[in-house]
């Protein structure tokens, strides 16, 4: 996911001037001189501003390289393809996922698939994920429903306790 | 205060303080010496638990988690050049190369030993700075407390190990993340655009857990896992390391201080410490050819520094709610919850609760010399589990504990999407850090700067006439032109022929 610094600059010109221009539309408190239009607006300005630097490459010389460690004995190569990037975005999508489900499903059932297909793009084989997927979503349930009291949705298979 | 003292005494020694803490320190060992999972994100998947506790108890599990997961990065660094937190990568390679020596002992030793050194030594520093501070910062008025986080602000950019301009578009995001809600100067929506979740605005635990736990696990499905930990018998593991503290005792105390003063510094962390201490430490060596080859002396120096800064970050955040660095920022929300707000009239009129953080950090530093000896001889089995393994568990943790901080299922989204901002930011060069101050910060500063507008009538006169006020905007505008200095110095070194030719 690593872009060029145009693209992300010209982003950040975007998004701040948004911003800018929606505090601006904000009303002001009837006689104040100052209300909750100006902050948005110095900040989203701001944006642009760094937003233009960035997009022109000022101050790229002080980034530094990062200092990475080389594993002894060589480090695999990961697989790479076109859709290998695409991969990192599969926790959010699962946690997307839990919000959409979890209160029809249940705590218990959303839980244990969101195991299994993250222990499962991990490189776990079945034996592991499946008793994973099994106990692990019991135990959260354990701490966070029981000792915290954390109104987990029962959904389909309520727990005993 | 002796009274006092006895007051912290009695609240620290109850049941549910002392298990929370013992809990609380096994975990930050544990999340702590798995590599890739940092003292950070240890502190943000504890905030939830930390929701059902008293106070004392929360902030217990934090000061324990905190200070237990910056040494036990050091374990994972020692004996497989992986460091188990970033605060650990500075000197990574040099206490591997001293367990290829055959010196894993005295690595690992030297890594608990001078971690509760720099510790003690930082909680010191707490004890001594913040109560005078506190008596300065009474006389405050909106116009300090706007230059004072401003201040802060741009010192996160400053000390940011990526480009400044990036580092300031990142706090930037941050406050206007801060934007969003009802909650400014005239109670309108702001940027919420119509959703009533919105309202609210952004909590900033489900942001910061997205950012450092989620982020996380969307990195390790794009990178190798770790090979695993080679099992190994261990000797005695402070053998020695009472000679290592006289004969470095010079060393030891430069890593103290500067780690305090880092620490203090907002936005700038463990790992800025240690990086600078590892970095002074090979500097001023009477034998600097002996750095890289497994040399105990610069593990002396960062170890020491990255834990004295644990605490001392908590100054900045006790006094004036501006975080010392990002677990302190986490720490910033849980006081807020458990009514500690953080401000200058803390130490007066809670002095006790205050008393019983100091007390905390000592009792943390002290248990871990023998709770980390545990978790080096355990270390072998501990760090077998796979990543296959634990990363499903933390994304289970970060789906409940998001929803759990107001039962609201809206927390779960949030968590969702700064889990992306933060991975697009860190893979880009943007520092999340920097972001993260701003979301924490972002209220504080637009109230005071709003307030102080009203009060000035809109003239910006005032902010430069009280003395304080004005030695602060001093520091503020100088450290923004700073960057800018160095970017005209450098590109004038860079043609330096033609200048010369003209002469």
């Amino acid at each position: 996911m690593r872009l060029p610094d145009r693209v992300t600059g010209l982003f950040l010109v975007g998004l701040g001037a948004a911003a800018a221009y929606g505090g601006w539309q904000l009303p002001p408190v009837p006689g104040q001189p100052v209300g909750p239009n100006v902050f948005p607006l110095v900040i989203g300005t701001g944006l642009a501003l760094c937003g233009l630097a960035i997009a022109f490459g000022i101050g790229r010389s002080f980034e530094e390289e990062e200092h990475l460690i080389p594993v002894e004995g060589g480090q695999p190569t990961p697989p790479t393809g076109k859709l290998y990037g695409l991969r990192a975005l599969l926790p959010p999508a699962l946690l997307l996922l839990y919000v959409a489900i979890a209160e029809r499903l249940g705590f218990i059932l959303t839980a244990a698939m969101i195991v299994y297909v993250t222990s499962t793009a991990l490189g776990a084989r079945w034996k592991v994920a499946l008793p994973l997927a099994l106990l692990a979503p019991i135990g959260i349930h354990l701490i966070f429903s029981k000792l915290l009291r954390v109104p987990l949705p029962p959904g389909v298979l309520p727990m005993p306790w | 205060m002796l009274n006092t003292l006895t007051q912290a005494f009695a609240l620290i020694t109850t049941w549910e303080v002392i298990v929370a803490m013992l809990a609380a320190s096994v975990y930050g060992l544990v999340i702590g010496s798995l590599p890739g999972l940092s003292a950070t994100m240890a502190t943000a998947l504890l905030v939830p638990v930390t929701f059902y506790l008293s106070p004392i108890a929360a902030i217990a599990t934090i000061v324990a988690a905190s200070t237990m997961a910056i040494f036990a990065g050091d374990i994972p660094g020692a004996l497989l050049r992986i460091p188990g937190t970033p605060a650990s990568a500075a000197y990574a390679d040099e206490a591997y190369a001293m367990t290829r020596k055959g010196e894993a002992e005295l690595a690992l030793g030297a890594g608990v030993w001078f971690s509760a050194v720099g510790g003690i030594a930082g909680t010191l520093s707490l004890m001594i700075l913040a109560p005078p501070l506190a008596e300065i910062a009474l006389s405050f008025s909106t116009f300090e407390y706007f230059w004072l986080a401003f201040l802060g602000l741009m010192c996160a950019t400053l000390v940011a190990r990526s480009s400044p301009v990036k580092a300031i578009a990142s706090m930037f995001i941050g406050l206007l993340v801060a934007c969003i809600g009802i909650e400014n100067p005239g109670g309108v929506p702001r940027f919420t655009f119509g959703m009533t979740n919105l309202f609210g605005g952004i909590e900033p635990i489900p942001a910061l857990v997205g950012v450092f736990a989620v982020a996380q696990v969307m990195r390790a499905m794009l990178t190798p896992e770790p090979p695993p930990i080679p099992r190994r018998r261990f000797g005695s593991i402070l053998a020695g390391q009472w000679k290592l503290t006289k004969k470095y005792n010079w060393q030891m105390t430069r890593g103290n201080v500067i780690g305090i003063i880092i620490g203090v510094l907002p936005g700038a962390g463990a790992d800025m410490a240690a990086w600078v201490s590892y970095a002074m430490s090979k500097r001023f060596s009477k034998e600097p050819e002996k750095f890289g080859t497994g040399h105990v002396e610069g593990l002396v120096e960062a170890g020491a520094s990255n834990n004295a800064s644990i605490a001392s970050g908590w100054v900045p955040s006790l006094l004036f709610g501006i975080p010392g660095d990002t677990i302190a920022a986490i720490a910033i929300g849980v006081l807020y919850m458990k009514g500690l707000n953080p401000g200058p009239t803390l130490f007066t009129e809670k002095a006790s609760s205050m008393y019983a953080i100091y007390l905390m950090f000592i009792i943390a530093n002290i248990i871990m010399i023998p709770l980390g000896i545990i978790m080096i001889r355990l270390a072998s089995h501990v760090l077998r589990a796979p990543r296959s393994t634990v990363m499903p568990v933390i994304m289970l943790c970060c789906a409940v504990g998001s929803f759990a901080i107001g039962n609201n299922i809206f927390g779960v989204v949030i968590v969702a999407t700064f889990g992306v901002i933060g991975y697009v930011m860190e893979e880009n060069g943007y520092p999340v850090a920097a972001m993260v101050l701003g979301i924490v910060m972002g209220t504080m500063i637009e109230q005071s700067f709003v307030t102080s507008l009203i009060k000035s009538d809109g003239s910006v006169l005032p902010f430069f006439e009280r003395p304080i006020a004005a030695i602060l905007a001093a520091m503020a505008i100088g450290a923004l032109i700073w960057p800018v200095l160095v970017w005209v110095w450098r590109k004038l070194k860079r043609a330096p022929v033609p200048a010369a030719s003209a002469r």
